[in-house]
């Protein structure tokens, strides 16, 4: 296949705006992903597009971007998902909502301050029975095992329309993090939690708009988990 | 100012380029009807005020309503309030019952489809309404 791989390039050191810049591939696979081809500009073509990635495998998280207008993990994007036939287009953007550094590479920072925020840590202080473990039944392990799956690769956050509204929204990965502790029966911070996610720029701030749980590379009912907190708050 | 028109942008230019599916399209829509209706609420509450204040700046607009623009208006008036209406009942619907977000995609169609169905009627109602009022409109259909 023939692949024009548009990316969205941005350097604040030389470039005043973003700009589209093209690169024909040929030999394309169909089950090549768009981060082979990234790979492929980065070290064949033009050495100082600048992205991030890690494992390659859909686990780090670090590839998340914008990917023919909706996010996406590169390294689990296949092409033949995004074009049908023997050429076409795939165009490559940053996550929007979050400052761009360069080209692909945005600044987490602010992703990670509104994770840190929920406290993301199991809390608790008592002595388990018997001094070793905290034991749990399958069921309650059940309970928050969504939320575990999370890679905090940034794919709802940034797809969500209140988040591109305000930054200071805490945002769904937040509060799929929340979540997970909030509804761990080992765990004693719950209210702590809900009591930040019921400020104002909480839980609240989340439209049900659902752009989170189409986004999330590892199916988590994102907006389900969030309105699960929503209800926690209303019953505590 | 900046706080209002800062996220405002982003927002928009966000849903505009984000290729979100139902969802993002259904909140579009509710945000799109809720200002509309924002709109005639305030122009309302100006003209009525009128009566007291100015009267025949009141028989003025009156007079403005029965344009072919005021009348389109409306009739988009009447879209507005039933979509947002309809779609706060599905959002509120999704926030009571977490699990039911595997049909979201189901219920926003149901939404759109629901809407379209209550509206036909209104619709035809107030155009012959229309219709009745300003009959150059049924020239101009013609
Ligand atoms: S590179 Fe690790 S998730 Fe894609």
């Amino acid at each position: 296949m023939e692949v024009t791989l548009k990316v969205r390039r941005f350097n604040p050191e030389q470039d005043e705006k973003p700009y589209f810049a093209e690169y024909t591939l040929k030999d394309v696979e169909p089950v090549d992903r768009v981060l082979d081809l990234l790979h492929h500009v980065k070290w064949y073509i033009d050495g100082t597009l600048a992205l991030r990635r890690s494992c390659a495998h859909g686990i780090c998280g670090s590839d998340a971007m914008r990917i023919n207008g909706v996010n996406m993990l590169a390294c689990k994007a296949l092409v033949q998902n995004l074009i049908k036939g023997e050429r076409g287009t795939i165009q490559v953007e940053p996550m929007y909502g979050l400052k761009v550094i360069k080209d692909l590479v945005v600044d987490m920072e602010p992703f990670f301050d509104h994770y840190r925020s929920v406290m993301p840590f199991l809390v608790n202080d008592t002595i388990p029975e018997g001094g070793r473990e905290r034991l749990q039944t399958p069921e309650q392990r059940e309970r928050f095992d969504e939320g575990t799956k999370c890679i905090l690769c940034a794919a709802c956050t940034t797809s969500c329309p209140s988040y591109w509204a305000n930054g200071t929204y805490v945002g769904p990965a937040a509060i799929v993090q929340a979540h997970r502790f909030i509804f761990d029966s080992r765990d004693e911070a719950g209210a702590d939690r809900l009591a930040v996610l019921s400020e104002e720029n909480g839980v609240w701030r989340c439209r049900t708009i659902f752009n989170c749980t189409t986004a999330c590379p590892r199916e988590i009912p994102v907006t389900q988990l969030i309105a699960e907190v929503k209800g926690e708050i209303g019953r505590r | 100012m900046q706080n209002v028109v800062k996220p405002f942008v982003s927002t928009v230019r966000g849903a505009l380029t984000y290729r979100g599916r139902e969802g993002q399209l259904a909140w579009f829509g509710h945000r799109l009807a809720g200002l509309g209706t924002l709109l005639f609420f305030i122009i309302h509450v100006i003209d009525t005020s009128w009566v007291f204040f100015w009267p025949e700046g009141y028989m003025h607009a009156i007079a403005l309503y029965k344009t072919p623009a005021f009348l389109i208006g409306e009739l988009m008036l009447g879209l507005a309030v039933l979509y947002h209406g309809l779609n706060g009942l599905r959002i509120t619907l999704m926030d009571w019952r977490p699990s039911l977000w595997k049909y979201q995609r189901q219920m926003t169609w149901g939404t759109f489809g629901l809407t379209a169905l209550i509206y036909a009627p209104v619709f035809v109602i107030m155009m012959g309404h229309i219709l009745q009022i300003w009959p150059g409109i049924e020239i101009a259909a013609r």
